[in-house]
């Protein structure tokens, strides 16, 4: 029975405090995005963290818990800045609504709360979005100057209206990196296609930028010891290795591992998203390989799948897996010999 | 020889120079003394003196019930005024007359003797458990010991009673380790001691020149990082070695005493003093001037804080032992006792309650601090769960209960709270069990004798019957299959010798792996079989006479 309590010490922080921390951290990827999205990302952003809110007060107040500490420990808030900072900068608030809601409501609380639930909240929201409105999810408008005084008054129409603009639709609609090259065609070699110049200019710095801001805040994660290193380093290990597999074994139809890593969600997803500790795998060999299932599942949806970026589905294929992995995972204590084996528990959770 | 780590482990605020700072002194003998009969692992000793008997310091006044338990001194000179079922009150005359042993060289003297004097002396270990001493060192005879291992690591927070021990009589304690070490056979002596302890450590390198006979002592610094004064700990990391889960350091060729047990060792052999008094730490912030202090046993804590400037006002509470591991005090009217190593009078700003937990989210910090390698996260969901067969799977049973994990859970959820309750539950549950398990025994075997006395007397009346109709020859009409019945019976009686056979070895095998413990339940089961045994053998020597008679007309 420790008398030490770690909130007194200022050994451990709090799990608001982690939670806040995190928050803070997204905040380079947010700035580098608004920059070169608008500001549809930060009001995107700001709507999904106040709708996460109201939703978990309303579902606390239901469920007959304290609404206090369930907004204190800001893992709502949490939620609903991640989804909101995955969602495309036109999205109007109904879209925003209906992810949150399937995020908090569903994924998180009708589990049982915070530290229940077996999936990623916010990446529940995002699927389901993804699949249910597959038209405005991938409304990706290429990178514009943040003056661009359309794009505001669009973004504004899409929070504030519930709906685009017809005329406007096709000024929205970019291709991500990715997206494009999903679907340059068979016959179109990967020089070809770069030479053929697919994106609008800028296009491709613009996501590698986001990326490396989302790199900075993760990185400040794992110093500030808020996340553990093994989850990032194994999934982008792992889609590492298979995208340079991928590459060498045929270069001409394969992207680089450097795209993989540099575009979509994956510096975001693997310091963000998958790092969720809720849903994520417990013991440290468990997390190496949950963080390495996922790098592979993301390279293997990217590659084969229907979708250009597979980020929440493998973080959500991932999630069923780690029951078992903690079952299987379960470190030998000390004192235990080597050779034994360690018996797993034998009826599952 | 380098350093071996062991995983996890905390770095918590040291607070040690609260109460290191001013030397060792004596604390003012006390007008009353409540000696607890109990203050050692096992059972409480007995009383041997009466209200109104007058005792000297060193006096017998209670004497060890069975093998683990150990003997209680006076440690006031004075007259006994009250004796309850668990202490015994002496009042002080203040003469501080002693009655002491005479002394032992113990270089030369018979272990067969050091170890009855370490008995008789009522010495336990003085780190927290307080197993006594004398069984400890009797521990050569059924292990091959080559090391102790002398814990000066003191890694708790607050205590500095080893420091202070160490600067105070370094060549005492490896004095004290020498003999313990001559008990056990131990070739080496090993210390180990944190980095945070510098004038010790200075200390012991004074000293060990001279103290290298007969065994070599080694002295080893390690990192200061909390729990490296837990026994598994320290010697995985002064010697690599693992302590096996459910087994003793013994079990690794180790044994491990702290240095105010040596030093108690050896004022019991070379001085004759029982263990009548300790060092003990005082401090935290509602006491005005913290040091360590040689208290008697059985003061009371309540004049101990005053005598060191206890504002009242102030104190939060008051720990027995560390801040990590300890206890808090329902009431300052408690005695001092043997395992007593420190007191922290605590202000609220100083330890305060723990914060209102929260859910766990899995954030796996406690793993990552478990000195064991256990998954404290999934032990505290199965624990509230009371799913206890997983827990054993999970090896609840090796937590050593530090507190890293509850130390850095952002939940602040009491972790090792629900450990301890789930091991007691788990402890209950054993104890039914193994109750009902001998009931059926005893009436298995019950039943085995009536079944025996039965056959017995069958055959007896057999016997007779035979006798006295041994002439006429045509008896054997209800013995229609005498072959069939011979062959099954035979068959029962070797099954039985088996049976004996069998339950023979495991209690063999019990009674080698602990060979101190009673097997009543073993014993109980072989002699089920035995019975068993005897009753078809009387059933085949009937059956086989029968037969004969049939034969031969």
């Amino acid at each position: 029975m420790s008398m030490m309590h770690a909130a007194q010490v200022g050994a451990a922080p709090s799990t608001a405090h982690l939670m806040r921390w995190v928050i803070v951290a997204t905040l380079p990827g947010i700035a580098a995005m608004t920059f070169y999205f608008g500001l549809g990302v930060i009001s995107n952003v700001l709507l999904a963290g106040l709708f996460a809110l109201g939703a978990e007060a309303l579902i606390v107040t239901l469920r007959q818990r304290p609404v206090r500490p369930a907004l204190w420990d800001s893992s709502a808030l949490l939620t609903g800045v991640l989804l909101g900072a995955s969602l495309p900068p036109a999205s109007p608030w109904w879209l925003i609504a209906v992810g949150v809601l399937a995020a908090v409501v569903v994924a998180k609380q009708l589990y049982g709360g915070l530290g229940h639930n077996p999936f990623n909240p916010a990446m529940v929201g995002y699927a389901l979005l993804l699949v249910s409105f597959p038209t405005y999810m991938t409304l990706w408008s290429p990178p514009q100057p943040l003056t661009a005084d359309t794009l505001f008054n669009q973004t504004l129409w899409a929070k504030i209206i519930g709906s685009l603009p017809p005329a406007t639709l096709d000024a929205l609609s970019g291709a991500t990196p990715l997206d494009a090259f999903k679907h340059k065609g068979e016959a179109v070699l990967a020089s070809e296609f770069w030479a053929s110049q697919p994106l609008p200019e800028g296009t491709l710095s613009a996501w590698r930028n986001v990326a490396l801001a989302w790199l900075i805040g993760g990185l400040v994660l794992i110093a500030k010891r808020i996340i553990s290193w093994h989850i990032p380093v194994a999934m982008l290990g792992s889609m590492m290795l298979l995208a340079a597999l991928f590459y060498a074994s045929d270069p001409s139809h394969f992207a680089s591992p450097l795209f993989h890593l540099l575009t979509g969600a994956t510096l975001f997803g693997a310091f963000f998203i998958a790092t969720d500790p809720v849903s994520a795998a417990t013991s440290q060999r468990g997390k190496l390989i949950y963080g390495a299932g996922i790098g592979a599942l993301v390279m293997i949806i990217r590659t084969f799948g229907g979708y250009p970026d597979a980020v929440a589905f493998a973080v959500l294929l991932m999630n069923l897996c780690v029951p078992l992995l903690d079952i299987y995972t379960v470190p030998r204590p000390s004192g235990h010999a080597n050779t034994a084996t360690h018996p797993a528990p034998k009826e599952p959770l | 020889m380098p350093a071996f780590e062991f995983p996890g482990g905390i770095y918590p605020p040291e607070r040690k120079a609260r109460s290191n700072q001013s030397q060792l002194q004596v604390a003012p003998l006390p007008a009353l003394v409540t000696l607890p009969l109990k203050q050692h692992a096992g059972n409480a000793a007995t009383p041997c003196v009466a209200v109104g008997d007058s005792v000297k310091v060193g006096s017998l006044i209670a004497q060890r019930d069975g093998m683990i338990s150990a003997s209680l001194h006076a440690s006031v000179s004075g007259t006994v005024t009250q004796i309850s079922n668990t202490a015994i009150t002496i009042e002080a005359d203040g003469l501080d007359s002693w009655h002491t042993m005479p002394s032992l060289d113990w270089r030369i003297a018979a272990p067969a003797t050091l170890l009855e004097r370490l008995d008789s002396s009522g010495l336990t270990g003085l780190g927290g458990a307080g197993f006594p001493t004398y069984i400890k060192a009797q521990v050569a005879e059924h292990h091959a010991i080559d090391t102790l291992v002398v814990n000066a690591a003191e890694c708790e927070p607050y205590i500095t009673a080893d420091d202070l021990t160490l600067r105070s009589y370094p060549a005492d304690v490896l004095e004290g380790a020498q003999l313990i070490a001559r008990l056990c056979g131990a070739q080496t002596i090993i210390i180990g001691i944190e980095d945070n302890k510098p004038e010790a450590i200075s200390a012991l390198e004074h000293a060990l020149p001279q103290a290298q006979h007969p065994a070599a002592i080694v002295l080893k610094v390690i990192e200061t990082r909390y729990p490296s004064g837990s026994e598994r700990q320290l010697i995985k990391k002064v010697l690599n070695r693992d302590v096996p889960s459910g087994g003793l350091p013994a079990d690794v060729g180790t044994l491990c005493h702290n240095p105010g047990t040596l030093l108690a060792a050896l004022h019991a052999v070379r001085d004759g003093e029982p263990l009548v008094e300790r060092i003990v730490t005082l401090t935290g912030e509602a006491v005005s001037t913290p040091g360590n202090y040689w208290i008697r046993l059985g003061t009371s804590v309540a004049s101990l804080l005053n005598g060191v400037g206890l504002m009242s006002g102030q104190l939060h509470q008051v720990i027995v032992g560390g801040p990590m591991m300890g206890n808090p005090l329902a009431t300052l009217d408690t005695p001092v006792t043997k395992t007593t190593n420190c007191l922290i009078a605590a202000t609220l700003a100083e330890l305060p309650p723990a914060p209102v937990e929260s859910p766990c989210i899995r954030c796996g910090a406690c793993e990552s601090v478990c000195p064991a390698q256990l998954l404290p996260q999934q032990l505290h969901w199965y624990a509230r769960a009371e799913n206890d067969s997983t827990l054993e799977t999970l090896n609840l049973f090796d937590c050593i209960e530090c507190g890293a994990c509850s130390f850095v859970c952002p939940s602040f959820i009491p972790l090792v709270e629900d450990y301890r309750l789930a091991k007691q539950r788990i402890r209950m549950k054993q104890i039914e069990t193994a109750k009902s398990d001998h009931a059926k025994h005893r009436f298995e075997f019950r039943q085995a004798r009536l079944a025996r006395e039965d056959a017995e007397k069958q055959a007896r009346r057999q016997a007779r019957l035979a006798q006295t109709q041994k002439p006429s020859t045509s008896t054997a009409d209800d013995h229609s299959t005498p072959e069939v019945d011979l062959r099954s019976l035979r068959i029962a009686q070797a099954a039985a010798k088996a049976a004996v056979k069998k339950a023979e070895k495991v209690l063999a095998r019990a009674a080698e792996k602990d060979p101190k413990q009673r097997f009543d339940d073993l014993e109980t089961q072989l002699a089920t079989a035995q019975e068993n045994l005897k009753a078809a053998e009387a059933r085949l020597a009937n059956a086989r006479d029968n037969a004969i008679h049939k034969d031969t007309p």
